[in-house]
């Protein structure tokens, strides 16, 4: 046996039959059709896939620590303020925000696809050649790329209105009333972006591993 | 026997291949036709937001006459990330066109997902934070004392919602990109 480092190839001789009717659609006019297989050994191709698909699986925990991460952490802001003012409410929760709900909604639904999607990249790193979950899990992995980066650009623009402020509209910064709330908030916002970037890259590893050869 | 079944083997190959790269063409000018619409949607989008300019006849002490889009940052974000992206699929156009001719080009339609896929993120960014800021115009906030301005600046309003319809129809139609790409990609 040769050693599996390299491809070998086998030549299969053909003597040329009968049928020649074949020939005008193949315009392979030789007398003897040689085959030439190419017999990869199993491990070394699937080894390449493989890692790959080790490594897309290491994202995926950690785009679920980080997706989790943002929607507990918007979850349970809830600050109350010592004092009271006749211009402000009090109390600063998430729910308070319609931007903020959509913004825990959003990166909840994103961390139970990325549990459900574990087994299916476990399948990919124990069958490498299989296309079907490949492509699912790509087609599955952009939709949540789009709804993850919506989720944290509205909390983020939220944010930085309740930093800043706006002059024109007369809004009025709120941030420095509430300094817990908005430092909570915005470090969820920064663990969403975490997660939809680790998304990006996850449907570039899985073109790549999609790709024959 | 054996000789039979193996011209058969490659007799059947050749039948079944052309209709594939068939398939594969076809996707790929469904590609470019997709890219164009999405070009005509983010470009309106940007142009749509970029043009508004409302004056109030009159004149209140507590809020300004005008609006224009660059008085909040975030539809200037929005503006900005819609002339990115379609500057980067008029880019793009050049490649789609190559990949109708080549079909059998992997590296490039690689390149293609992952510039795609970070588009994607761009415009769906700037296409959510506007929406979030033209929700606010018109709901306003009792919470935070934030009040709709929509029922002053009627047009304004007006004008940012419609601009947002094309950009989320471009976000729409990047996905479809990606998908048509990651397919032929797969069936080569």
């Amino acid at each position: 046996m040769d050693s599996k480092s390299t491809s070998y190839e086998t030549a299969i001789n053909v003597s040329e039959t009968e049928s020649t009717k074949q020939k005008s659609s193949t315009a392979a006019p030789a007398a003897t059709i040689v085959a030439t297989t190419k017999a990869i050994p199993h491990n070394q191709k699937g080894g390449w896939r493989r890692g790959v698909g080790i490594f897309d699986f290491i994202l995926r925990l950690c785009a679920l620590v980080a997706a989790l991460a943002a929607a507990t952490t918007m979850g349970t802001t809830d600050e109350t303020l010592p004092l009271f003012t006749q211009f402000f409410q009090f109390q600063a929760s998430y729910d308070d925000l319609p931007a903020f709900s959509y913004f825990v909604v959003a990166n909840a639904i994103a961390s139970a696809y990325l549990v459900l999607s574990l087994p299916f990249s476990i399948v990919c790193i124990v069958r490498p050649h299989l296309v079907g979950a490949k492509l699912l899990l790509l087609i599955l992995d952009t939709v949540m790329v789009a709804f993850t980066t919506a989720a944290a650009a509205a909390a983020a623009a939220i944010v930085y209105l309740a930093h800043n402020g706006n002059s024109t509209t007369q809004w009025l910064a709120i941030c420095q009333q509430f300094g817990d709330f908005c430092q909570l908030v915005s470090g969820a916002v920064v663990a969403s972006f975490i997660a939809a970037f680790i998304f990006i890259l996850l449907v570039v590893f899985s073109a790549v591993a999609l790709r024959r050869h | 026997m054996k000789a039979g079944a193996l011209e058969l083997g490659h007799a059947s190959k050749v039948t079944s291949s052309v209709p594939k790269s068939g398939v594969n063409r076809g996707m790929s000018i469904l590609d470019l036709f997709i890219r164009i619409i999405a070009i005509i949607a983010t470009l309106g989008s940007a142009i749509a937001m970029g043009t508004t300019n409302e004056t109030l006849p009159f004149f209140t002490q507590s809020i300004r006459f005008r609006a224009k889009y660059n008085d909040l940052p975030t539809f200037t974000f929005f503006v900005v990330a819609n002339a990115i992206v379609s500057a980067y699929l008029i880019l793009s156009l050049g490649l789609s066109i190559f990949h109708i001719m080549r079909s059998r080009a992997q590296a490039s339609r690689i390149a293609l997902i992952f510039f795609d896929a970070a588009m994607l993120a761009l415009l769906t960014a700037g296409a959510s934070a506007a929406a979030a800021i033209v929700y606010l115009a018109h709901k306003g906030n009792t919470k935070a004392n934030w009040f709709p301005i929509c029922q002053q600046f009627d047009s304004f309003c007006h004008r940012t919602s419609g601009s947002l319809v094309g950009s989320f129809a471009g976000v729409i139609l990047i996905i479809l990109l990606v998908l048509l790409s990651s397919i032929a990609l797969s069936r080569r």
